[in-house]
């Protein structure tokens, strides 16, 4: 007869203690069974059109129409190369290091750059941790604050030190505090690796504020003075100014041969989660910008081709097969340069729109909160008023989505916000 | 210093599959056979989307609300709720006793990677039992996380039979509370599955040594063709452990959906029967939240389009129907191959017994070609299978079965029999 009991491994489980909820995702799922009609969602970064409905990009809706009508294409479900489709790859690395950032053009040339298509942006920094917690830094500096998922990632892939560098003060981006952290903190480390810096490329998550070219120069040369790895997060390109390319400014100050090496290389996270809309299909990619190419970047590939293989084989297809119809197609690439404007045009519409309506410092100087967030400086408290009583979901930092808010709703949310 | 880290990089030798891939690719012969990947082909060897997924592809395109929006971390429900009736069955105890948490995977590996990081998390001190021989991966998915494997007897390489008694052994000398990773059904790479009574007698040793077991189930219904019996030895383990200790599986839909490329899949994890003093919701409420943890580190949330695909099919009696009838295509197609692949190496006289090759089942024949073998079935004959002389039965149809059996017979007549 077998015999019955209740082994160790259960009592293991119901030790399991319950980890927190997703400071974001878990307050939608909160939303999805609030009952007060009026209620409102701006916590998520999906964008909204004006009748608040998430629609395609145009640009994204045709390729799709291709995509589908196209029986070659669609035939074929079969696995992706580790490293992803080779033609996303060819066309992303051309958007990327030729179109938005000519300095890239000689990089591509000499075969510098190592290349992997992830699951868009969250995805690019999992493999990019584990790679550089396996073989080069165990240290990484965030903004404070930053995306709350950010230090999740770093974490969960290796990372045992985790820093924050000030960002934020009173209301005001504060690069003088930064630069000291940086010089204080990252100077004295007794790590004999180097340490990492995530930078956000533009419209900084959660605030909105981003430095100027100037304060990034300055910032970028005590990060090459310090030795540190630029890993550049880029999940926003285009949704600043409404120009991709324009978007592009930290990668291209960075890559500028005059004036920075990079000896550990440089790590870009990119995502087309935001600016293509492709949020759900997970779309986006790292490259590892290397020092010399040839052997170290063949071997940083085969590296790269090894951490994906154990943890999901290959990338999802047809994500990247829409977007690289889009890449791939000039009059669609146009399309979608457009697409990406009027995205911007409606963010930043949103907020003159609240600057009527709120007497609010934030919204006054349209140049200093970027992107598709409003960092309210709503404290915890506020912020729970606002959920209980109104039903209005903001993230609990005070973060509220541009794009949640229309015009049948702008008034309603407003106002609230003033009487809290 | 930090100026040579890069350099130390290891060249990693490229993976065995996705490489054969790569030279079949640059072979210019004219007739040559991919019997590598376990992708399915129909019989003019071509990738095949199964009749159930254009149809479902078809209802998810016309769909007016169709967009990209993020999935939650844990998945698409309807995804995840089909899915586990699929494996589980409609009158599953488990199910009815509410004891199971279903999440969405990137496919099969993704859903190992994610048990490697629950165990590291939990019970990192276990030992993870692997089959001798396993699928290539395996061994790198556990190990990377940092977990110990060890390997059990399988294969009696001079019978081509299963080894029962190495087995058995192994299951009682491991450990107490060990983790046995079994192959569901179709085993990778022999294609060698208990038969019902050897499973009986595995499960009942496991459950006498109190280990964990992890089923790995990528190919249900695609090795028979019919779903429960190809879900045979799921469901008798999660009889037999119903009161001793959770179950863990990994379920793809790769294979029997043609999702490859797509990552579509699911980890399920089924709770033991306890008694009343344990607060079950609240064990899997803890899981789950776990789960998400290790989901949001790595990719934030899993992707849309194949998940919305695999539930259609799920969901949708036609489809259903229509998905069962591919299976019967596919798997019939394969077992034919199987019958004509033997039936012309027996009338070519060439030497060795190959009944073995009938008798197996799912994608793989586990020939016992040798290593050198293979490599002038490549060199001389454009037939490409990995050095283990795993061959994927799915890469021959009616046009090229005869030309491997001769290509077969020759490699075998060149080094004689003894080495077979």
């Amino acid at each position: 007869m077998l015999r019955r009991q209740v082994y160790k491994f259960p009592g293991r489980i119901q030790a399991i203690p319950m980890a927190p909820p997703d400071k974001i995702l878990g307050l939608t799922e909160q939303f999805n069974v609030d009952k007060n009609p009026k209620k409102t969602n701006l916590t998520v970064g999906i964008y909204k059109d004006n009748w608040g409905q998430v629609t395609t990009f145009p640009s994204v809706a045709r390729a799709q129409t291709i995509l589908d009508q196209s029986f070659e294409m669609n035939t074929d479900l079969s696995y992706l190369p580790i490293k992803g489709c080779p033609d996303f790859r060819e066309n992303v690395l051309k958007f990327l290091y030729r179109d938005s950032c000519p300095e890239g053009v000689e990089l591509l040339d000499q075969d510098r750059i190592s290349f992997v298509q992830t699951l868009s942006g969250t995805g690019a920094l999992a493999v990019a941790s584990k790679f550089l917690s396996l073989f080069i830094s165990r240290t990484v500096w965030f903004p404070d604050p930053s995306w709350p998922n950010h230090a999740n990632v770093f974490q969960n892939n290796g990372f045992k030190n985790i820093n924050y560098y000030t960002y934020y003060k009173e209301g005001k981006l504060d690069v003088d505090g930064w630069i000291q952290d940086l010089e204080k903190e990252a100077r004295e480390t007794t790590d004999e690796y180097p340490p990492c810096i995530v930078l956000h490329a533009c419209c900084h998550n959660p605030t909105g504020l981003d430095p100027t070219l100037e304060q990034w120069r300055r910032i970028l040369d005590k990060i090459q003075e310090l030795k540190m790895i630029p890993i550049i997060d880029m999940a926003y390109q285009g949704l600043d100014t409404g120009d991709l390319i324009k978007d592009t400014y930290l990668l291209r100050l960075s890559l500028d041969k005059n004036r920075y090496q990079w000896p550990n290389g440089l790590f870009l996270c990119q995502s087309f989660a935001k600016n293509m809309g492709l949020y759900g299909e997970r779309v986006g990619s790292l490259s590892v910008v290397t020092p010399s190419g040839g052997d170290v970047k063949h071997n940083v590939d085969s590296q790269l081709k090894k951490i994906v293989r154990g943890m999901y084989s290959s990338p999802p297809g047809y994500g990247s097969r829409v977007a690289n119809i889009v890449l791939s197609t000039p009059h669609l690439k146009d399309l979608w340069f457009e697409d990406v404007k009027n995205v911007a045009q409606r963010l930043q519409s949103v907020k003159a729109k609240m600057a009527e309506r709120l007497d609010w410092e934030s919204l006054k100087d349209p140049s200093r909160q970027h992107g598709m967030f409003l960092y309210t400086g709503l404290n915890t408290s506020s912020v729970d008023i606002l959920r209980e009583r109104f039903s209005i979901y903001l993230v609990q930092d005070g973060r509220l989505s541009l794009s949640g808010l229309n015009d049948s709703n702008i008034d309603y949310v407003c106002d609230a916000l003033r009487k809290v | 210093m930090s100026k040579s880290l890069f350099n130390n990089l290891q060249l990693l030798p490229p993976d065995a599959l996705f490489n054969i891939k790569q030279r079949l690719s640059t072979d210019s012969r004219p007739v040559k056979v991919d019997l590598g990947i376990g992708a399915y082909r129909d019989d003019n060897g071509k990738p095949w989307v199964l009749p159930s997924v254009r149809e479902a592809e078809k209802l998810i395109q016309q769909d007016p609300d169709y967009n990209h929006e993020y999935l939650g971390i844990a998945g698409l429900t309807s995804l995840t709720q089909g899915a586990v009736k699929v494996l589980l069955g409609q009158d599953s105890p488990a199910l009815k006793e509410d004891r199971v948490v279903s999440v969405q995977s990137l496919s099969g590996t993704g859903a190992l990677h994610m048990a490697a990081s629950f165990f590291t998390k939990f019970c990192k001190d276990k030992l993870v039992y692997l089959s001798d021989p396993t699928w290539a991966n395996h061994n790198a998915i556990f190990e990377t996380m940092g977990l110990k494997t060890a390997s059990y007897p399988y294969w009696n390489a001079a019978s081509k039979s299963l080894d029962l008694e190495g087995y058995l052994n192994a299951i009682k000398t491991a450990p107490q509370g060990s983790i046995f990773v079994l192959h569901a059904c179709a085993h990778n790479p022999t294609g060698l599955d208990p038969n019902e009574e050897q499973w009986a007698k595995i499960l009942k040793a496991i459950v006498e040594q109190d280990h964990i077991v992890l089923f790995d189930s990528a190919y249900q219904g695609f090795a028979s063709g019919d779903l429960n019996k190809d879900a045979f030895a799921v469901r008798l383990g999660l009889e037999m452990l119903a009161d001793s200790a959770p179950v863990i599986i990994c379920q793809s839909f790769a294979k029997n959906v043609g999702m490859y490329g797509e990552r579509a899949g699911c980890f399920h994890l089924v709770l033991p029967r306890q008694d009343a003093s344990v607060d079950t919701e609240h064990v899997k409420a803890s899981v789950k939240s776990q789960l998400a943890k290790i989901t949001r580190s790595e990719l934030s949330n899993p992707p849309a389009y194949g998940a919305k695909i695999v539930a259609t099919v799920l969901n949708n009696p036609e489809l259903t129907k229509q998905w069962h009838a591919d299976m019967v295509t596919m798997s019939s197609r394969i077992i034919k191959m199987r019958h004509q692949l033997r039936d012309s190496l027996v009338s070519l006289k060439t030497p060795g017994n190959w009944d073995h090759i009938v008798g197996q089942t799912g994608m793989f024949s586990y020939t016992g070609l040798s290593a050198e073998m293979v490599q002038r079935l490549e060199k001389e004959h454009a037939v490409y299978l990995v050095s283990s002389g795993r061959a994927s039965i799915a890469g021959l149809n009616s046009g090229n079965v005869e030309y491997v059996a001769k290509a077969i017979n020759e490699v075998v007549n060149y080094f004689g029999s003894s080495k077979l």
